[in-house]
């Protein structure tokens, strides 16, 4: 199992994000690398990417407020 | 840059052309119209712009330009047209509203359009500015050969669109070229009343694109001219303007009695009619003959002639025929 | 290459879910990849990816050439994209607000939609506009408006309007591949832009592969028996709510998303009010003169007889639109007004 995290690496502060879009179904199959979700900071759009390939489990629905290294969800 | 002879005679040919189409679209158009002058009568209605008097306009910028170049022209279109090659015919029966015309008479005079000869024209002014600098854009990122030329008319240069396009075709640096007929006359507005500057070739400045202005409505000295910009714009430097000071003879449309002009300007004007002027100097400079001018004349008198019969006698499309040509 | 004629804004399982500006962008992109003369030009279409991130990732794609950001200068690029577009090139061009129309409609209604017909259909004028359409975040009367009846009541565009990323992309392909000027309205609300407040049902399962979608077919959303529901863009997703509560109070809504004005579907109207017998038109646009009074004409005229009671009309009422988010909101259509509008009907 992978965790989902919000990278990083996107942006300088320590400002909170929040899930504007999650672009896969909960439950769905993924692939390493692939868009998965958007997320949002003041009005700047980021991208999260799937970290493995397999079956994503969504904790973080859209509109949640995520921290920077925050789970969003897992791969298994 | 100076035409060759031969050059000199296509100037003055199709000049010449220029004029006699306008005189028999103008007999044409009054036909009808008398005693009562209603614009809707007559074979041909409707407004009528014509270009006597800005010839050289015309053929000293058209004599650089191939097929493959592009030009737009304004509401006054006819001079233009002519000297980039348009069919005189189906231009003529466009004219009359026939269905053998250019766009089967949905455009009319003022929507000119030849895609033969990469020719359009239409009726607001100064937009013809964009789709120039737009055909310039497409040949400069399709590296196709060819450079685009807009006519716009002194008083068009206080649109918004005249400035627009003149930053985007610098700031881009595209093969293009801004040609102003300057017959002194927004309709009834002198440019004097209606522009800050004498001189609208120093608005190139504004762009950092070379400006000229050509005096004396004289056709070699806007062959010389426009013989620079063309070579410039088809090297990769970049756009050009050109005001040329011309001649409008026939009012801004038929049946304008030009009271608005000073008395004597008009006479002063017709004093020093570019056609004449033109064939006195081919018969003294060039050494043509009377017989070499007589044949001109009847060649052109024959394609005129022959275009405006073609225009008169053609059908009428069938009315329904409005609702097709909407989408391509 | 598959043609779809409808699709349901219902989210699936292991979808590959996209957001309409993602929708767009892949879609300029597959055609920019096959096709050497599409390109794109507008303000901040560039770098930025567009304001509503409808061109994002492209100019690392296709450069800056073929991406090409404009100065503020409406009225040269959209006459210049006429000119390239008779000239051989596909233009696509970004109107940011559809609101700026004001200062470029000359090369628009003047220009773009008249020039096939007045060459007699011998010149072709390939131009995608693409704008942005629709308020509800308190941006003000000049950064909130549709005008979708304003540039389908002009003859000569096609003018397309996107409910979800599903139809967003293969539309944008027809867009691109049409001969015709094609006018994109975008709603701001369905792009998937977080800080314009998103509505996820927009977001839907796209396939990777390009598609079309033809103009003139509408698409029946939701099936239903007592009232059909029109509109386009957000209100597809407002008539879709209020079906689901009219559901809930035992009325079977049918929901028509018109998805092109232009061409208009007005079959697929007919028959769905001809099944139901009643007939409710949403629109974000000003409401006279405009769509929804052409819908409630077509039943009209084609046959009036089908309508059990008068028609309803949901649309955006004819006031610049205010700022104040309560004045705001109270002028906006939504759910609850189209369900009162369906009781409305039925007392009538």
């Amino acid at each position: 199992m992978v965790a989902v995290k919000i990278p990083t690496d996107l942006w300088e502060e320590d400002t909170e994000a929040v899930i504007t879009t999650w672009l896969v179904g909960d439950g769905g199959s993924v692939s390493e690398g692939q868009l998965i979700a958007e997320i949002m900071v003041e009005k700047v759009q980021h991208e999260v990417r799937a970290p493995a390939s397999g079956t994503i489990k969504i904790s973080q629905p859209a509109e949640a407020v995520v921290a920077k290294g925050g789970e969003i969800g897992t791969i298994t | 840059m100076q035409p060759t002879r031969d050059q000199k005679v296509w100037m003055y040919e199709n000049m010449v052309v220029s004029r006699f189409f306008e005189e028999a679209i103008e007999q044409i158009y009054l036909e009808g119209k008398k005693p009562v002058f209603n614009m809707a009568n007559g074979p041909i209605p409707g407004e009528m712009h014509l270009s006597n008097g800005q010839e050289p306009c015309a053929v000293g910028v058209c004599a650089h330009l191939v097929p493959e170049d592009t030009v737009t022209g304004t509401h006054r279109p006819h001079h233009i047209a002519i000297a980039k090659g348009v069919d005189l015919k189906k231009m003529a029966a466009e004219i009359f509203g026939k269905k053998t015309g250019l766009s089967g008479g949905r455009g009319g005079h003022m929507h000119i359009f030849d895609p033969a000869v990469n020719f359009a024209c239409s009726g607001i002014i100064a937009q013809g500015m964009g789709p120039a600098v737009g055909a310039a854009l497409s040949r400069q990122m399709q590296k196709k050969p060819g450079i685009a030329v807009a006519y716009i008319g002194e008083g068009a240069v206080n649109q918004g669109a005249f400035h627009e396009a003149m930053n985007l075709a610098a700031v881009w640096k595209l093969p293009f070229i801004c040609v102003i007929e300057d017959n002194a006359w927004g309709i009834s507005v002198s440019k004097k009343a209606s522009t800050a500057v004498p001189d609208n070739a120093i608005r190139a400045q504004a762009y950092g694109i070379p400006g000229y202005q050509v005096k004396g409505n004289d056709p070699y000295e806007v062959f010389r001219v426009a013989g620079e910009c063309v070579a410039r714009a088809r090297r990769g430097d970049g756009p050009s303007l050109i005001e040329i000071e011309t001649s409008r003879l026939a009012g801004h449309f038929m049946g304008d009695a030009e009271g608005y002009r000073p008395k004597g300007e008009l006479d002063a004007l017709r004093a020093r009619d570019c056609i004449p002027v033109m064939k006195a100097r081919m018969l003294a400079e060039e050494g043509m003959t009377p017989a070499e001018n007589d044949a001109i004349v009847a060649r052109a008198r024959a394609k005129v002639d022959e275009a405006i019969d073609f225009g008169r006698q053609s059908a009428y499309p069938a009315p329904a025929e409005a609702m097709e040509k909407v989408f391509a | 290459m598959s043609t779809a004629t409808a699709t349901a804004v219902k989210p699936q399982q292991n979808e590959r879910r996209v957001t309409i500006a993602r929708a767009m962008a892949e879609a300029v992109a597959q055609e920019m990849r096959i096709d050497p003369r599409v390109f794109v030009m507008g303000e901040d279409i560039g770098q930025l990816g567009g304001v509503y991130g409808n061109t994002r990732g492209l100019i690392e794609e296709f450069g800056p050439e073929r991406i090409r950001d404009t100065p503020i200068s409406e009225t040269a690029f959209m006459g210049a994209a006429v000119g390239a577009a008779s000239d051989g090139m596909r233009p696509v061009v970004e109107l940011m607000f559809v609101d700026f129309f004001g200062v470029c409609f000359d090369a628009i209604y003047n220009l773009m939609a008249k020039n096939i017909y007045f060459s007699g259909g011998n010149v072709k004028v390939p131009v995608v506009l693409m704008t942005s359409t629709g308020g509800g975040y308190s941006d003000g009367g000049q950064h909130s408006q549709c005008l979708y009846g304003t540039f389908a009541h002009l003859p000569g565009m096609k003018v397309v309007c996107p409910s979800n990323a599903y139809d967003a992309k293969g539309l944008m392909v027809s867009a691109i591949r049409d001969d015709s000027p094609v006018i994109y309205m975008y709603h701001k609300g369905l792009q998937g832009m977080g800080w314009l407040g998103t509505e996820p049902a927009a977001t839907v399962h796209v396939p990777e592969e390009t598609y079309m979608i033809p103009f003139g077919k509408a698409a029946i959303v939701r099936e239903g028996t007592d009232v059909t529901i029109v509109g386009v863009g957000m209100g597809v997703h407002n008539g879709l709510k209020a079906a689901d509560k009219l559901a809930a109070q035992g009325v079977s809504a049918e929901v028509v998303d018109l998805r092109t004005l232009v061409p208009l579907d007005r079959d697929t109207v007919f028959n769905s009010v001809k099944k139901t017998g009643r007939l409710i038109v949403v629109d974000e646009d000003y409401q006279s003169y405009g769509l929804t009074g052409e819908i409630i004409a077509t039943i009209a005229e084609r046959d009036v007889r089908v309508l059990k009671a008068s028609p309803q009309r949901v649309a955006y009422p004819d006031i610049p639109i205010p700022f104040s988010r309560p004045m705001e909101q109270f002028a906006l259509p939504n759910p609850d007004k189209i369900v009162d509008a369906f009781h409305a009907m039925k007392r009538a």
